[in-house]
């Protein structure tokens, strides 16, 4: 008996042994990327409170022996040219990337609901229609868009870029939300039309709160991707006072080759308002909204 | 309280019909099952009355009004679904509230009828709950209530006990029952389980391929099934139906299997054999109309027990007779055992019988 227990124990250990490598293995996996995303951000960090002079030295200083937030100041001062030009560009990468986020989902909702729900003709080709567009690099309608922005005379302005960030934003966001309008059971509008609410209502007071962490994610995906974007700012905009972020940045990057710190404040001041909307809205991410609904 | 009548109702899906054509009145205050085997017909029928799938011919009356092309909200109706379909990030309050509030009730009179609703249903502790953090029985009370709280004109039911536990169903079961005694309601009630509509309907209808087959009480449905599917539907276990052949012999008309033995018939039951279309008949027996003989008796028949069931008070009994499987129950102090050989008897005055080629049962008169 006693040598039977002993032979399991041991199995078992050895069996814990193993799956603990693979934990380890694992966390160190994650460690070096933690390492490999977040280095860039720190040294970006760290070079944007040095001086001009200390962050082209060598060897670096690991830490400024003088941090100063020069370059913050300098980018946010109104009255310097400088300033002027970055707030205006981000005040313009803010208006598109707020207007193309609005926009898609005002009609990925409704749209990705009538995928969900409603069977008409035409159904699966106008769905898979949709996705066609993201199967081909996004370089490829680069000139043809801009012929087309050109004939209906929105080159130089806002509207291009909406329009243009729409078209690649759009398909992903209704097919994101068209999955979570197929999780949320059809028996609670069906309960909510019973219980005297409209279509309409039913949609609105039931299935909308519902969908809530789907049209946070899908704001968040076409924010991002419009904020990002470079090579359609850079193409269909040619004012300097129309620029956004990425294509202002790159040309204060032409034009002052020499600041480092301010280009490094410039680019992290950009990060912010992503990184803030992820951290204001991830919450909603995690709960499983319909628990509890239905009985399986 | 209102009477419904279904007229004529046709619900297609391209060529495929799912209701064929089904005609049934269910009066005021009657609990109504609609019972039959999934893919019958029974839930399209439900959600045609509920408002949920548009008709395709027919008509649907619910007191006094056509209701065809009204939205479900205006039909005066209340429904608790398999699922429950509770509203999730509402309370049990708020979910029990919702109807009222779409009828744009005053605050103080939705919470009264809120408060005596949880009262009825004893659920005054949870109305602050979250569904999800409710068990599943809670759950399925919480989603009758909110069909109770408005006072409806008709309830419909879509399978509403069968995602609870067996023990809690039997209790839910009677809960229903109760129910609708006292609030003299009338309930359209799905199931596919004919022990939940036989032991609560009033009437219940029966149902097979969109097609109504019976729609009467369920000790008529029980004691006179109009065709093969009802008579194997309904009954647990399923009454025995056996393949057989009229034919003429010397004391009058029996009943012959390809086996070779033969069954004689009461008068009544001839008369019944010569109404049929074609030679073939077929013999239904309930496994308590069957007596089982250790021994040969005259006019039973030598079959082959193949298996035993033993529930503790009864005993069923499996046997293979002219190609199809008979049961019979028999008391528990009868011992038979598998591969024995029994002779069963039938009783004339209860057996069943059906013509071979239209299926339908074979009456005397």
């Amino acid at each position: 008996m006693s040598t039977i227990a002993e032979t399991a124990s041991r199995g078992q250990i050895r069996r814990r042994m193993r799956v603990d490598g693979w934990r380890w293995a694992g966390r160190i996996f994650l460690l070096f990327m933690l390492l490999y995303t977040a280095l860039p951000m720190i040294w970006m960090l760290i070079t944007s409170i040095k001086s001009g002079f200390a962050a082209t030295q060598f060897p670096p200083q690991w830490w400024p022996d003088e941090p100063t937030l020069a370059s913050y100041q300098k980018l946010l001062d109104p009255q310097n040219s400088v300033g002027q030009d970055f707030l205006r560009f981000f005040w313009n990468s803010l208006f598109v990337s707020t207007v193309t986020t609005i926009l898609s989902v005002i009609v990925a909702v409704p749209a990705a609901y009538a995928f969900s729900r409603f069977t008409f003709p035409g159904r699966n080709f106008l769905f898979f229609a949709v996705l066609l567009r993201n199967m081909f690099p996004a370089v490829i309608f680069l000139v043809p868009l801009f012929i087309l922005m050109r004939a209906i005379g929105l080159v130089n302005t806002h509207g291009s870029l909406i329009l243009t960030y729409l078209t690649f934003g759009l398909p992903l966001a209704i097919w994101l939300l068209k999955g979570f309008y197929d999780n949320i059971p059809v028996q609670l509008e069906q309960a909510a039309r019973i219980d005297g609410a409209t279509r309409f209502q039913a949609f609105i007071m039931i299935v909308m709160p519902l969908s809530t962490p789907g049209i946070i994610a899908t704001a968040i995906y076409s924010f991002i991707g419009a904020w990002n974007e470079y090579i359609y700012a850079y193409t269909f905009l040619s004012k300097n006072d129309q620029l956004t972020l990425p294509v202002g940045i790159q040309r204060f990057f032409s034009e002052n080759t020499t600041d480092f710190p301010g280009l490094m404040a410039a680019s992290f001041m950009m990060s912010v308002p992503v990184v803030v909307l992820f951290l204001v809205l991830q919450r909603y991410f995690v709960r499983a909204l319909t628990e509890g609904a239905v009985k399986h | 309280m209102a009477h419904v009548v279904l007229k004529d109702l046709v619900k297609t899906y391209g060529n495929f019909k799912a209701v064929n054509d089904v005609s049934l009145t269910v009066n005021d205050g009657e609990f109504v099952a609609l019972v039959g085997p999934s893919g019958c017909g029974k839930t399209t029928t439900l959600n045609l009355v509920a408002g949920l799938t548009p008709i395709t011919s027919g008509d649907i009356v619910i007191g006094e009004r056509v209701v065809n092309d009204l939205d479900p909200k205006d039909r005066d109706i209340a429904m608790v679904f398999q699922n429950y379909a509770l509203y999730p990030q509402k309370s049990v309050y708020m979910n029990l509230a919702f109807p009222l509030q779409m009828r744009k009730l005053p605050r103080d009179e939705i919470d009264k009828k809120v408060k005596e609703a949880a009262r009825v249903l004893d659920m005054t502790h949870l109305l602050e709950r979250k569904p999800r953090e409710l068990s599943g029985g809670q759950q399925q009370r919480v989603a009758l209530g909110r069909a109770l709280v408005r006072d409806p004109a008709v309830f419909l039911m879509d399978e509403p006990l069968s995602n609870l536990d067996a023990k809690l169903r039997v209790q839910m079961r009677s809960e229903i029952k109760r129910f609708h005694q006292d609030l003299k309601a009338t309930i359209i009630y799905v199931t596919h389980d004919q022990l939940e509509a036989v032991t609560m309907a009033d009437k219940m209808a029966v149902m097979n391929g969109g097609f109504l087959q019976q729609y009467d009480s369920p000790a008529q449905v029980f004691a006179h099934p109009v065709n093969m599917f009802v008579a194997s539907f309904i009954g647990s276990p399923a009454m025995s139906l056996i393949p057989l052949e009229a034919s003429t012999a010397p004391g009058g008309t029996v009943l012959t299997s390809v086996e070779g033995w033969s069954l004689g018939l009461s008068p009544r039951n001839v008369q019944k054999v010569t109404k049929a279309t074609t030679k073939k008949v077929v013999l239904g027996a309930r496994h308590s109309t069957i007596k089982l003989h250790k021994s040969a008796a005259p006019g039973s028949i030598p079959a082959k027990v193949y298996t035993v069931e033993s529930t503790g008070d009864v005993t069923f009994v499996q046997a293979f007779l002219s190609g199809a499987v008979v049961n019979v129950s028999v008391p528990p102090n009868i011992a038979v055992a598998p591969d024995e050989q029994i002779w069963l008897e039938f009783d004339q005055e209860r057996m069943h019988l059906f013509d071979g080629e239209t299926e339908m049962a074979l009456e005397a008169s």
